[in-house]
């Protein structure tokens, strides 16, 4: 969906366009967080008595999916570049994150850091913080091989060039490379944050409130499960849908080519 | 271009029998040769000879295997330290560009002087902008790569070499990816440079810029270097068959 970037002015560059569209976006998550619980208590029974849980329940779910989203793309950075390394030691470690990661149930992992972590290191993070570790711990491995497959598309010749001109390796990651790969990542990794934020689901099973938990408490109370699962999934919607347009601004706006 | 005889100067780079596998493929077979201060170094040859790949273990994009290599009086061996200030005075400018894509042709010019020689932002602005002036390109410095035709992409790769003030150019087939109509502007600007005293080795297939801007020309066949002469006698006194089997081949 493409849907606010087309709406602007015809007058306006891509740039401006994109800007707006991020800013409006942002603006808008920001508005229905707000409004959430007044907008609620509009309806009828039985979502209108419960608006105010429902629109924590939203909070918590946009809470989940933004601080795991950001941690998860910089978790995703070090997991690639490491598994590109030349050092086994380095690499090692990078693979079998990612393969374990990648080969076990998300369920399994949330499980495992809010039971079985503690037992292993010494300390009790609360539900919320368990899940937000284990769902960046998530995205971070599936973000890792978009990342790496972004750096493998950019050029040889890129590399040669900025080596040629005599810029360290570093600065040729920092300077050159990294700008080109992480613009061909932005598709699969936005792809990844809409799965995490309906991922982020599975944070009910070690009790955080987040909005399908309260959901399915409010359809215990109420015995209407209808609406409320009407409810809980139109807010998914409204959620993945906004989502999506931020990351679709944010990549025209890098999208200096002008391919799009 | 030059007016003292090539060997009555000191060499800028010296290759002592270097030899160059890719796997089983024996591609630099004893390569021994001189580029002088001052001198434009021509190299020609058939497709597979090995120009591209000498030219590259000079600044080593490639790894030699035997033999020995000296740039500025630095012998390239695994040395890091070497090698980053071997490639500060070496610059290099590749067939298919390279620039890179997400930065102005102003930024492309500035980025190596900023962060490898720690050139105030201002002041690499302004030499960035005098450079490109000299390639004729003074009005596009704020355009991005793709905004710029194929010739004018490479006057900006070769701006971005001389910001970092080289001792020594290398062209890897600089005009082949170009469409017929702006290979000339690119030649004229090689040629200005070559005129400016700077030392240049340069693989192509133009004949023409060979015969006119060489000091000498050295041919390639099979990974040997097997001849070098200065291009009025390796165009006009060819002893050679292969070699004026293959310049027969290229007037065509
Ligand atoms: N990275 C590589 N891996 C394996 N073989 C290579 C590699 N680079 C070059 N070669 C081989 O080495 C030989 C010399 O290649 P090189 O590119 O130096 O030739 P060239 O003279 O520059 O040819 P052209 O005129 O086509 O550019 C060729 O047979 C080529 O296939
Ligand atoms: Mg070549």
């Amino acid at each position: 969906m493409n849907g606010l970037l087309s709406l602007w002015p015809r007058g306006w560059t891509r740039e401006q366009r994109s800007s707006a569209t991020i800013v409006a976006a942002g603006a808008l998550l920001v508005a229905i967080l707000i409004l959430a619980g007044r907008l609620l208590a509009l309806l009828p029974e039985p979502i209108g008595p419960s608006a105010a849980e429902l629109a924590a329940g939203t909070l918590i779910t946009v809470e989940l999916t933004v601080l795991s989203g950001l941690a998860g793309v910089g978790v995703g950075v070090l997991a690639a570049v490491a598994k590109m390394s030349p050092l086994r030691i380095v690499r090692w470690p990078a693979d079998f994150y990612i393969w374990s990661v990648r080969g076990t149930p998300l369920l399994v992992q949330v499980l495992f850091v809010y039971f079985a972590l503690p037992e292993i290191v010494p300390v009790q993070l609360s539900d919320f913080n368990s899940a937000a570790v284990a769902l960046t711990l998530n995205v971070g491995a599936y973000n890792a091989e978009a990342i790496r497959a972004g750096i493998q598309a950019v050029p040889r010749g890129q590399t040669e060039a900025s080596r040629s001109l005599g810029l360290s390796p570093i600065q040729t990651f920092l300077d050159v490379i990294f700008p080109q790969a992480f613009k061909i990542s932005l598709p699969p990794l936005v792809n990844n944050i809409v799965a995490l934020l309906k991922d982020s689901s599975l944070a009910y099973v070690i009790g955080v409130a987040e909005l399908s938990n309260i959901g399915n408490r409010v359809k215990t109370a109420t015995f209407q499960p209808v609406p409320v699962f009407l409810t809980t999934a139109a807010i998914y919607l409204i959620l993945t849908t906004v989502l999506t347009e931020i990351s679709g601004a944010i990549e025209a706006r890098l999208d200096v080519e002008q391919r799009h | 271009m030059s007016t003292a005889p090539a060997h009555a100067r000191s060499p800028l780079i010296t290759a002592e029998l270097v030899n160059k596998h890719f796997g089983p493929a024996h591609v630099l077979r004893d390569v021994t040769t001189s580029f002088f201060q001052g001198e434009v170094a021509v190299i020609i040859g058939a497709s597979g000879s090995g120009k591209s790949t000498f030219l590259r273990t000079l600044n080593r994009l490639e790894k030699h295997d035997s033999g020995r290599i000296v740039v500025d009086g630095i012998a390239l061996t695994d040395d890091v330290k070497n090698l980053d200030a071997i490639r500060r005075e070496v610059g290099m400018v590749f067939q298919q560009f390279n620039l890179f894509p997400h930065l102005s042709a102003l930024e492309n010019v500035t980025l190596a002087p900023r962060r490898v020689r720690k050139t105030p932002r201002a002041e690499a602005r302004q030499k960035a902008l005098e450079l490109l002036a000299r390639v004729g390109l003074a009005d596009h410095a704020h355009k991005h790569p793709h905004q710029l035709s194929g010739g004018q992409q490479q006057r900006v790769a070769i701006a971005r070499s001389l910001a970092m003030q080289p001792k020594v150019m290398l062209f890897d087939e600089p005009t082949s990816a170009l469409d017929p109509e702006m290979i000339n502007e690119v030649l004229d600007v090689m040629k200005d440079l070559a005129r400016s005293g700077m030392t240049m080795v340069v693989v192509t297939h133009e004949m023409r810029f060979a015969r006119e801007v060489g000091d000498r020309i050295l041919f390639f066949d099979h990974g040997q270097l097997l001849q070098e002469a200065p291009p009025a006698q390796f165009f006009d006194a060819q002893q050679n068959d292969r070699i004026r089997a293959f310049l027969g081949q290229i007037s065509h």
